[in-house]
């Protein structure tokens, strides 16, 4: 069979196998996605994501965005700039949740009996669904950096109050005050993750008085658009196609 | 096509397997049986504990075992290691078997990391409730910021009935009353659910039609800008903006159900009080210490001298959570781990009664199979090659002294 020569005999045939190629590619893209950024993603969100004693209104609503934005920015590179999808960031944050959630529920409840109040990823899809329609609506690189990055920071915190706010209600116990994650964190025994390396309500907020959550906040979105930028750039860098001779793009 | 199509496969098949890797990859600690692996001066020079008592060695679950004692933080802590000024009471269990339903030192509850001065005893208590049935070895532990984890001695505790018998209630400041083991778990998974059906129906409408190869040819042929149509475009806003609205929205909701929230709850705490023990009225000196390798036995020359008005005999060495018994002054009755007891482990070679005002130089000899079963052997290989313990001393009316020694070990190899 010669290069030229067709693979397909007819329409319908040609459309048949574009349309197993389109799921067979999704289903790649999704799975080698969910196995990256979930890594990426438990090497440097970690702790903040695992436990519930960890979402405080400080550096779980600063460090989380920042480092989730990374493959959402750079597959919406390759989807957008290739195929004009607006679906990347929705596909990485619904293959990370995905894969989070076999992970919380088979190792941490499953094998470890973490309970999973305690142990549950962070909300991240309305900040994706921002992003895609952002990028799609726009078809700017840059405004979706700034508007759609300022965007995932911003709405990180409201996305994920429904289901952390019940666990922030206090409780006096032997005398001392808690919530209840921070009871959870204390009831459960981590026997590798002593209390002190838990990195929460630190930092030189205080000065913004109670309400540190939106600052937090902001200052998250900000450097989400620093990255979101660096890792769009990656994005392209890494779909490009120079290595075959005959590039049509 | 079938050969695209095979590799399309292998290559999903190495995603998949890479994605379950990843997912696979990572469950919290669960073990708890680093004691042995622990460098053996960590053990001996850092934490001892000693008047250990683990209140019931089976218990049924929701029931309560308390695990009390005292801990002396060593004054010759080692420099390797940074001191103790930020330092966690923990518990070393497999994971939550137990729930730690209340841990104190001196009286204090301490949830979070406390500071700890050289040289001080302290008394502590943890108080576990049962959770998850089965067998468990459950130590004491504590964690030190810089130095990592201090394990205590372990004892099997076994756990009977069933874990869904388990039960953790809770009363809130706002008059709730609600079982922490299960709260709130039905709100996780709806929220979580509603959001990713949320998601999912945004991937469907762009997977639906023709993806990547016609699109792909559109935008090489660059027709790219008839790829997203005005249906499209009010598709998306009517996500984003029903995203957003839907978050003010439940932002609002929210609080309106839940109007007490307070921040998560941290800082070091500081200003635990040590247990105010007697300067002892015996003083001991290291004359030299050497450890036989073949006999499995350390021998130390001690000058001892009795300022007290009791005359005393020694009865105990401890290091490491090892305790060496001299039968004939101490027998143990609280239970305390076998593979940790040496019960005749301790011999003197004159140990008569020390009367008041005299002072006797003593051969003191501990051995037992301990010192390799626990690896403190070991210490022979340290940069810094010293032994440290307690020494315990027993007068006439069975008052106890605890002394500690602090010394260089020589080791013998013949
Ligand atoms: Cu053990």
């Amino acid at each position: 069979m010669s290069a030229s020569q067709s693979a397909v005999r007819s329409r319908a045939e040609a459309v048949a196998v574009s349309r197993t190629f389109d799921w067979m590619i999704l289903f790649v893209l999704f799975t080698a996605v969910l196995g990256g950024y979930h890594i990426h993603f438990m090497l440097t969100g970690g702790d903040w994501d695992f436990w519930s004693d960890w979402k405080d209104r400080r550096l779980w609503v600063t460090v989380v965005p920042i480092v989730a934005i990374t493959f959402p920015a750079a597959v919406q590179a390759c989807l957008w700039w290739r195929y004009r999808l607006p679906i990347g960031a929705t596909l990485c944050v619904l293959a990370l949740l995905l894969g989070e959630w076999i992970n919380r529920y088979m190792n941490f409840w499953g094998w470890t009996y973490f309970p999973i109040n305690i142990c549950f990823p962070s909300q991240l899809i309305p900040g994706a669904i921002i992003l895609d329609v952002v990028l799609m609506l726009s078809g700017s690189m840059t405004l979706t950096a700034v508007a759609g990055g300022l965007g995932w920071g911003l709405i990180f915190y409201p996305s994920n109050w429904p289901v952390i706010a019940p666990l922030h209600q206090p409780v006096e116990y032997n005398g001392m005050m808690f919530t209840l994650a921070d009871l959870s964190g204390y009831h459960y025994v981590r026997t590798g993750t002593p209390e002190y390396i838990r990195m929460v309500e630190k930092g030189t907020l205080r000065t913004f008085g109670k309400d540190v959550a939106p600052v937090s906040a902001f200052f998250s979105g900000f450097v989400s658009v620093i990255i979101y930028f660096l890792w769009h750039f990656f994005g392209k860098w890494f779909a490009g196609t120079g290595f075959i001779a005959d590039d049509a793009s | 096509m079938k050969i695209i199509k095979d590799k399309v496969a292998s290559l999903s098949f190495v995603a998949l397997l890479m994605a379950l890797t990843a997912a696979m990859f990572y469950a919290p600690t669960a073990s708890a049986h680093g004691e042995k692996s622990q460098a053996a001066f960590m053990r001996m020079r850092t934490i001892h504990w000693y008047d250990l008592n683990w209140s019931k060695d089976e218990v049924a679950v929701n029931e309560t075992v308390t695990i009390s004692g005292k801990f002396h933080v060593f004054s010759g802590w080692p420099e390797s290691v940074d001191e103790p000024d930020v330092s966690f009471l923990n518990i070393g269990i497999p994971g939550p078997v137990f729930i730690r339903a209340g841990s104190w030192i001196g009286g204090q509850l301490v949830p979070r990391s406390v500071a700890l001065s050289l040289g001080e005893t302290y008394d502590f208590k943890v108080l576990l409730k049962a959770r998850r049935p089965g067998d468990w070895h459950v130590h004491t532990m504590m964690n030190v910021q810089g130095g990592g984890p201090i394990i205590g001695p372990g004892k099997w505790v076994t756990i009977t009935g069933s874990m869904s018998q388990f039960v953790n209630p809770i009363v809130t400041l706002t008059g709730k009353t609600l079982d922490l083991e299960t709260y709130n778990i039905g709100n996780i998974y709806f929220w979580h659910a509603v959001w990713y059906a949320v998601g999912v129906a945004w991937m469907w409408y762009w997977a639906k039609g023709p993806i990547f190869i016609p699109r792909q040819l559109a935008v090489a042929s660059g027709k790219a800008n008839t790829l997203i149509s005005a249906g499209d475009k009010k598709v998306g806003i009517a996500f984003l903006v029903g995203t957003i609205v839907a978050n003010a929205v439940l932002m609002g909701t929210t609080n309106e159900a839940y109007p007490v929230t307070t921040p998560l709850q941290a800082g070091t705490m500081r200003g635990i009080i040590p247990l105010e023990l007697p300067v002892p009225s015996v003083s001991v000196v290291v004359d030299d210490a050497t450890y036989r390798v073949p006999g499995r036995a350390m021998q130390m020359s001690l000058t001892i001298t009795n300022n007290g008005d009791s005359s005393v005999r020694l009865g105990e060495f401890m290091t490491a959570s090892v305790r060496f018994l001299e039968p004939n002054v101490l027998e143990d009755e609280t239970g305390y781990p076998d593979d940790l007891l040496a019960e005749e482990g301790l011999t003197v070679s004159d140990n008569s009664p020390l009367a008041p005002g005299e002072t006797r130089s003593v051969s003191v000899t501990a051995s037992d199979a301990a010192w390799e079963v626990y690896r403190l052997a070991d210490l022979i290989y340290d940069p810094d090659s010293r032994f440290a313990g307690l020494l315990f001393f027993f007068d006439e009316a069975g008052n106890r002294q605890m002394v500690m020694v602090d010394a260089p070990l020589i080791p013998s190899f013949i």
